[in-house]
């Protein structure tokens, strides 16, 4: 199990917990897991979010692992200038 | 559209009564080729009038100078003898535009360019200059206040044009300044334009004065109660204060992108009495 | 502190850029540089209106003028066949059913000289029925706004709406509570805040030439900041397969975020598929100002709550963000960005993205971070103030450290504000004396970073020099810092290095560049390909010498006998290996392919000094400090040019930029002369301080360091500003006319 924070608009979406427990071994499998599961969340995490594993941002790297030492938080897929 | 570039006075003239479509005359050129590219006119004929020799000089004449239309900033600023007889309208022609644009724009395009933000034109009110202005009927000379109607709009009938601008001579202790407000340091266009001319006399007193505002109404305009504030005074505290309250009387602004009424009403106050100090402190170096 | 053990030999050097001779002798080839025989002149028509509906477009009498050779609607192209993440791109490329704000395109044409152009502009009938429009952001969130897009329902509110609204996107960030937060505060301010929108200004207006043949390929030259991003877009719209459009980059007259999308592209190359010629588009510079993608104008509220002794107890933030006819506003950065400085228990901040009648925004450096900063550290001065406590000192008291739960959400690894606030504190700006009329104005701020996809080529030439190959656009001087980072992990000398753009076909995918990852990402590639074409080396020399290839390894810019055979044969230099490729198995390349992570958020904190006419209201900025983190300056001096670009934009933005609209919903000055940004006599010399703490997910310790120096500059300008007029500015710009108010203002009680 992997606990995976939700910016607050997010959470709202998920039932309202900013804060859930995923079964992942990685981003691909939470992405998938937290659709299902919540499905409100669904169309946000199609139009595509940024992954913060520790600190470190991840756009679209379904491989990179996670486990339950890990911080884990859905953020607004990061762009830039 | 058609390009010429007559070589005298009445070659341009003739090309001008011939035509009866839109006309542009291009001295320096650095409004009509804006003008142009952005699509703002679609003359059917150019006139370029720096192919003229007499256009393109400086002639002193009675104490004062003649300033061919041609004759662009650079070479306005490079003439000792304009720069210290009226060092202020040099300033304000030398605030126009960029070096690169200084080797081009004149002071006649200026002032027949009939903005009421032109630098140069406030400062020639101020010095009391005329214009010579030459059509099919002739020359005139008329005070370059008179040759601004409303924006871009001038009362120069047709076929006719501004010759050259004439600055008159003037006594020992007098001198003139230019200040306008920009929001940036250069490259800008005025908000408020302020020229201002003087003349004191042994003991220090103002005997006559002149002072122009730019950018505050229509047209360039003459403020004879600011000039009157300084006449007969030593230009003191209080005469400067004066002055400011009569050049912010006499604004009458709009509200635009450049700047709002009340800001131009209180600046062409403060850049009036500022000008005044400049000049005040030039006519005594003098 | 936070300084690296490693020496370094190349990187952190300041070698001449290996595109600057061609730049300053005008033989660079930006993006108007480029013709094609047979070449069409491309010109839009675009709309007079804020806001119509297009009841119909008749082109036919341009078409029929001699000369015309192509004419492009909305209508010709195919919406269906495009993916609707790029919908909203083909409908602001061509208006469709309704024109959006003023200069929205609606037609263009391709004819073969300009004049034709213009004059078939003409000639097209365009039947507008004229609607109510809207262009300020809180009028746009009023109930009763005009509606551009009927089926726009705020996303990510709860409950769901049921009436559509300008509003396209609610965001809220945070932890804590807030309201437990606020009642442990001694002191609470609260203060509302405006922007006006700014375009990021770049000198080269966008252009390009395309090249359609019958077969159905096509080539793309333009000025962009990533041109696969832009192939992929067009080849999206033009209903083509991806690998029939070749694009190629220009050199590049400046982006800052501005050049990240399409404008010109697809229209052009629809126009040459149309005429069967070449077709060359170059905006105007008002076409810039009116039809690219300035940034959001905004609105914004701030709270903040902080005890006696100076340490927050709460912070909130409301952030309302105009972002142009499609609501593409970069608010939840800004919600994200805005506290992100600070180490806080309770903490939130809500966004909202705002559809009005202005041009599409696109990203402008940092985005979205600058405004939402400008209001949090206005406060946060105040605060100080108020408390009786030093700017940097109160700083310092609450600044986020490693271990530092962002505002944001996620916990903070190694970060470098603190390093910038002590730094500036020990600058001899802090504490020069002040003049009459005077302020100083301190802020810090913050970036994300970002890394993206990324695909690198290296290939060893016979005489030892090396060609490297990148997919993203130098914009600030990567080349140089490609060649460093090349030099430093081969051990060659830069010189022997050529860094090129290389186009769409050549290279795999690369992200856009943008959010400061060009030098980290293509870097972190370059490196991975460079110890690639190393280990190719290595066993090349060791079946030279017939030992096994574990038994080499690489030092200097030699390959050496190790272990067992140290010594054995002399070292074999980078050049002998690259001259016997031929011999040992043919050419020595290294490549590399990434979606690179890892990248290090970067904080900056600036100082400046301005004063103030107290009879015109003009602000002169005096003295200007950037102190930034870079992790590791490759180019120190690109580095501090980055910071030199982003506190000037900033000046612009605090001082006298703005989109300023008439009432009929029309841009006022869509030109340099009457959108004032600085110019170089406005400014002083820009000082850089450079602090280096590494970022832990780089092998050199990079982090980007393009956006973060624009986050600060409105903020610290703004405090100096109300510290030398004597009144608290909040609003932006501070343009003459407006300081000049607000102090008479206060004078007049």
């Amino acid at each position: 199990m992997v606990k995976v924070m939700l910016w607050g608009s997010l959470a709202a979406l998920a039932e309202g917990k900013p804060e859930l427990e995923i079964e992942a071994k990685n981003i691909k499998q939470l992405l998938q897991r937290l659709a299902e599961d919540h499905p409100g969340l669904k169309p946000v995490l199609e139009k595509g979010v940024s992954v913060s594993i520790d600190g470190m941002m991840y756009n679209d790297a379904w491989f990179e692992e996670i486990s339950s030492e890990n911080e884990i938080c859905i953020l607004p897929r990061i762009e830039g200038g | 559209m058609r390009f010429e570039a007559p070589t005298s006075l009445n070659a341009a003239i003739e090309l001008l009564e011939n035509e009866a479509g839109v006309v542009r005359i291009l001295a320096g050129g650095t409004d009509v080729l804006v003008q142009l590219r952005s699509g703002q006119v679609e003359p059917d004929l150019i006139v370029d009038i720096k192919r003229i020799e007499a256009m393109q000089t400086i002639t002193e004449e009675d104490g004062g100078f003649r300033i061919g239309a041609a004759v662009c900033g650079a070479e306005l600023g490079g003439h000792a003898g304009v720069c210290k007889l009226w060092p202020g309208v040099v300033e304000a022609v030398e605030l126009i535009g960029s070096t690169q644009v200084q080797g081009r724009a004149t002071m006649v395009g200026n002032l027949c360019n009939a903005s009421p933000a032109a630098d140069s034109v406030p400062a020639m009110v101020a010095a009391g200059a005329t214009a010579r202005v030459t059509g099919p009927e002739g020359s005139r000379d008329i005070p370059v206040e008179k040759i601004a109607t409303g924006p871009g709009q001038t009362s120069l009938g047709r076929a006719e044009l501004v010759e050259s601008v004439y600055l008159p001579a003037r006594g020992v202790h007098s001198s003139d300044a230019y200040l306008r407000f920009i929001p940036r340091t250069e490259m800008d266009i005025a908000v408020v334009g302020a020229g201002i001319s003087i003349e004191m006399d042994g003991n220090g007193i103002c005997t006559h004065a002149r002072v122009a505002l730019g950018a505050v109404g229509p047209r360039v305009m003459l403020v004879e109660d600011a000039a009157t504030a300084l006449i007969g005074t030593s230009i003191d505290e209080a005469a400067l204060e004066a002055l400011a309250q009569a050049a912010s009387s006499a604004a009458t602004p709009i509200d635009d992108k450049r700047g709002t009424v009340d800001f131009r009403i209180k600046v062409a106050g403060v850049l009036a009495r500022r000008a005044a100090i400049i000049a005040v402190q030039r006519s005594r170096v003098d | 502190m936070g300084k690296q053990d490693r020496d370094f030999k190349a990187v952190g050097t300041r070698p001449l850029r290996p595109d600057g001779v061609e730049k300053v002798t005008g033989r660079a080839k930006f993006g108007a540089d480029l013709s094609a025989p047979g070449m069409l002149v491309g010109r839009f028509l675009r709309s007079p209106h804020a806001h119509a509906r297009i009841r119909s477009i008749d082109t036919s009498k341009a078409a029929a003028l001699p000369g015309v050779k192509a004419v492009v609607t909305g209508d010709s192209f195919d919406i269906t066949k495009v993916s609707s993440g790029n919908h909203d791109t083909l409908a602001n490329v061509m208006a469709r059913d309704k024109a959006l704000y003023e200069g929205h395109a609606v037609a263009a044409i391709a004819a073969i000289s300009v004049s034709i152009a213009r004059k078939a502009l003409k000639l097209i009938e365009v039947d507008y029925e004229v609607l109510p429009h809207v262009t300020d952001v809180d009028e746009a969130m009023a109930a009763d706004a005009p509606l551009l897009h009927e089926n726009m329902f705020t996303a990510n509110l709860t409950p769901k709406p049921t009436k559509p609204s300008n509003i396209a996107n609610f965001y809220e960030f945070g932890h804590g509570d807030i309201e437990a937060g606020f009642a442990k505060a001694d002191v609470i301010i609260e203060r509302s805040f405006k922007t006006a929108a700014t375009h990021q200004g770049y000198i080269e207006p966008h252009a390009c030439l395309a090249n359609m043949t019958q077969d159905g390929q096509g080539e793309l030259w333009c000025c962009t900041q990533g041109h696969f991003m832009v192939r992929n877009v067009c080849a999206d719209l033009m209903g083509m397969e991806i690998s029939k459009l070749r694009v190629t980059a220009s050199e590049i007259g400046g982006g800052f975020g501005g050049k990240t999308t399409v404008f010109i592209d697809p229209v052009a190359l629809m126009l040459s598929k149309l005429a069967g010629k070449p077709v060359k588009i170059v905006m105007s510079r008002e076409e810039v100002f009116k039809a690219s993608g300035p940034t959001s104008s905004t609105s914004m509220r701030i709270k903040i709550g902080a005890t006696n002794d100076g340490r927050l107890t709460a912070c909130e933030g409301e952030f309302n963000y105009q972002g142009g006819a499609y609501a593409d506003s970069p608010v939840q950065f800004g919600a994200m960005s805005a506290f992100a400085c600070y180490d806080l228990e309770h903490v939130k901040t809500v966004g909202y993205d705002v559809a009005a009648n202005r041009p599409k925004n696109v990203a402008y450096r940092a985005p979205g971070a600058p405004m939402a900063a400008f209001a949090v550290e206005s406060v946060m001065a105040e605060m100080a103030d108020r408390l009786g406590l030093d700017q940097l000192e109160f700083r310092l008291k609450n600044a986020a450290t490693e271990g530092t739960r962002s505002s944001y959400g996620p916990t903070y690894n190694s970060v470098g504000l603190t390093e910038t606030i002590k730094a500036a504190q020990s600058h001899d700006h802090y504490s020069a004396p002040l003049g009459a009329n005077q302020g100083r104005g301190i802020a810090s701020g913050f970036w994300f970073n970002f890394g993206g996809q990324t695909a690198v080529s290296l290939n060893v030439q016979e005489d030892g020099t090396v060609n490297v190959t990148v997919g993203t656009p130098d914009i600030g001087g990567s080349r140089a810092s490609m060649g460093l980072m090349v030099a430093e992990e081969l051990g060659i000398e830069y010189d022997n290095i050529r860094c090129i753009i290389a186009d769409t076909s050549s290279l795999g995918y690369n992200d856009v560049t943008d959010g400061s990852r060009t030098t980290f990402s293509s870097g972190l590639a370059l490196i991975n390909a460079a110890k690639d074409a190393k280990a190719k080396m290595c066993a090349r020399a060791a079946r030279i010498w017939d030992i096994p290839a574990e038994a080499v390894e690489w030092k200097d810019g030699c390959v050496q006998p190790a272990g067992a055979n140290a010594g054995e044969f002399e070292p074999m230099s980078f050049a002998e290996i690259a001259a016997n490729a031929d011999n040992t198995g043919g050419p020595i390349a290294g490549h590399h392919e990434i979606n690179a992570s890892g990248a290090g958020v970067s904080f900056g904190t600036h100082m400046v000094d301005v004063e103030v006419d107290p009879d015109t209201g003009y602000v002169k900025i005096l003295r200007y400090t950037v102190v930034q983190d870079a992790g590791k300056a490759v180019h120190p001096a690109y580095v501090e040019g980055q910071y030199q670009g982003g506190a000037v934009q900033g000046i612009g933005w605090a001082l006298n930029e703005e989109y300023i609209y008439g009432e009929d919903g029309r841009l006022q000055n869509a030109g340099f002369l009457d959108y004032r940004m600085p110019v170089a006599s406005d400014l002083p010399m820009i000082d850089t301080v450079i602090v280096e703490v590494p970022n832990p997910g780089h092998p050199y310790g990079v982090r980007g360091v393009g956006e973060t120096s624009i986050v600060p500059p409105m903020a610290a300008i703004a405090n100096a500003v109300s510290q030398a007029a004597g009144v608290r500015m909040t609003e932006l710009p501070m343009s003459p006319p407006r300081v000049l108010k607000a102090m008479d203002d206060a004078k007049g009680g």
